[in-house]
């Protein structure tokens, strides 16, 4: 369970998270939409403590996150990190490891080490991987690629299977499908949809996409000027009055497909 | 524009103000980020064989410059020094000179120099780009502590590195200024070496050695720093490479008068407690 409790954050004169209290049950796919600069992807990187509220309270499961960012508290940070795989806007993959290395970064951490209460040997990281790489549809022969060998859908696959090596509890996926052409962003969505699904993670997925939000999300939240403008199941959304949630849906109405069904 | 630059604009509409003011915020947080660095080192283990790689990578960089700049550098300061030394019939002084000029001031300062154009700038290039393509980000959340995974291993190698790389540069630049003090000066290189223990000794070495790691902390701290710490995609990238190569020069300008003077005042203080032994147990 990931749980925001009145949590503000500003940045120089600007607000950029304004009270806001939410919560994603165990499990459940949440999607946060709203327009640029609303205060998304802050909200995400509050969750892993890569930025710490003006006020109010974060909390993975019951840690409070929002606590950890005394210097005598970072290894509980850490370790809430090893527990949230986040998939960046970027694929940011480190450009002077090859592919295979980049999946391998987080096993090869102390933390994964001490969560696993022994060194992985060499062949055993192989093996998870080659299990990483099939699960998000890519072909073992590219692990000795290096990043920039390869195309940016691959790269946002490569970025989401080196999230996924260490096996997060939470998934927090950043905008997964900007800069990517149509047809792999709808790969990318049916991707994440599949590994919600398969993994059983609780997933927060902050997306400009509202085709893609309507079929995966089990919750959609709207911000807008850094407050909570609606948060409903899918079917809410579609029938909701507020013109900001409207205009999202009739910009996507016209690009769902045909036999396009509402999650229930 | 940074954050903090436009928030300096708008209180401190004064531009001499806000250019102090600027400064001495940019001053502040690369002495928090130093002893980030070293607060980290101390905690860490196992930074030995990043170190080297990143040792042998900044050398191999950086040496071609470095002895094709020591041997011109060699040759300029006999050229300078000759003109002074033969009005005063004293060529006889030409090698001892030259060397302690170049081994106290001009080495240090010029490797310094030629480290912040190559190394410098391209770490800060190098971690600013992955700082605003979130890989910084992301290596923090797997688990791993940026500073002690990017920062320390090129923190320590151009430090490092620039001692290596002042022992070449000198040795070079004294064969540069041999070869030229013998086609130009009516210089043998007998008289040219026999001058130099006149002029540098240990204390010279020291001074040397002192001023290149000075320096070089300065290159190390402030191109990690300003990659480390910068915003704003590309123009971000440029414009933390930009300010690192100001600052860079500017405070190993300022930091070589400073320590000039106290390593003197040193020098004179040993001196003096070397003469006041003597005395005594004379």
């Amino acid at each position: 369970m990931i749980r925001f409790e009145h949590v503000s954050k500003a940045f120089g004169g600007k607000v950029v998270l304004n009270d806001v209290s939410f919560e994603v049950p165990k499990g459940d796919v949440l999607f946060i939409l709203g327009k640029s600069g609303m205060g998304k992807s802050v909200a995400l990187k509050h969750i892993i403590g890569v930025l710490a509220p003006d006020s109010g309270k974060i909390f993975v499961d019951d840690i409070e996150v929002s606590a950890l960012h005394s210097p005598d508290r970072k290894d509980e940070l850490v370790q809430v990190r090893q527990r949230c795989g986040m998939v960046f806007q970027h694929p940011a993959l480190l450009d002077s490891l090859n592919i295979f290395d980049n999946i391998a970064f987080g096993l090869r951490t102390p933390q994964y080490q001490a969560k696993m209460r022994r060194k992985l040997t060499e062949e055993e990281i192989g093996v998870i991987v080659e299990q990483k790489v099939d699960l998000v549809d890519l072909k073992i022969d590219i692990l000795s690629m290096f990043p920039h060998e390869v195309s940016f859908g691959v790269q946002k696959r490569v970025s989401m299977a080196r999230t996924l090596a260490p096996s997060p509890d939470y998934l927090l996926f950043d905008e997964p499908t900007t800069s990517l052409d149509p047809l792999t962003t709808s790969e990318i969505n049916q991707l994440i949809d599949d590994l919600s699904r398969k993994l059983k993670v609780t997933s927060i997925i902050v997306s400009h996409d509202m085709a893609c939000a309507l079929a995966i999300a089990d919750n959609i939240l709207f911000l807008d000027q850094g407050k909570i403008l609606l948060q409903a199941k899918p079917k809410e959304v579609v029938a909701s009055q507020i013109p900001l949630v409207k205009d999202f849906f009739s910009e996507t109405k016209e690009l769902l497909p045909p036999d396009w069904n509402l999650k229930a | 524009m940074s954050r903090t630059e436009r928030k300096l604009q708008q209180e401190t509409p004064n531009p001499l103000e806000r250019a102090v003011a600027n400064t001495m915020h940019e001053f502040g947080g690369a002495w928090i980020f130093f002893n980030r660095v070293m607060r980290t080192f101390k905690r860490t283990k196992g930074h030995k064989s990043a170190i080297i790689q990143q040792v042998a990578d900044v050398s191999t960089r950086t040496i071609g410059t470095v002895i094709f700049a020591g041997v011109f550098v060699g040759a300029i300061l006999v050229l300078q020094f000759d003109v002074m030394l033969r009005r005063f019939d004293a060529q006889a002084l030409l090698g001892g000179l030259n060397t302690s000029a170049t081994i106290r001031e001009v080495g240090p300062l010029i490797i310094s120099f030629l480290l912040a154009g190559k190394v410098g700038a391209y770490t800060t290039a190098e971690l600013a780009n992955m700082r605003v393509t979130e890989q910084i980000d992301a290596i923090e959340c797997l688990g791993t502590n940026p500073i002690q995974y990017l920062i320390i291993p090129r923190f320590f190698a151009i430090i490092l590195s620039s001692v290596v790389l002042l022992a070449i540069g000198l040795s070079v630049s004294v064969i540069g200024a041999i070869l030229v003090a013998q086609t130009f000066s009516d210089i043998n290189l007998y008289q040219y070496i026999s001058s130099i223990p006149r002029f540098a000794g240990a204390w010279t070495l020291f001074e040397g050695l002192f001023r290149s790691v000075l320096f070089s902390t300065i290159v190390a701290t402030i191109s990690t720093f300003k990659g480390y710490t910068a915003t704003g995609g590309a123009r971000g990238v440029g414009r933390a490479v930009t300010e690192s190569a100001i600052y860079i020069n500017v405070y190993i300008v300022i930091v070589n008068f400073i320590s000039s003077s106290i390593l003197e005042w040193v020098h004179d203080f040993i001196f003096w407690i070397g003469a006041l032994l003597e005395r005594i147990t004379l």
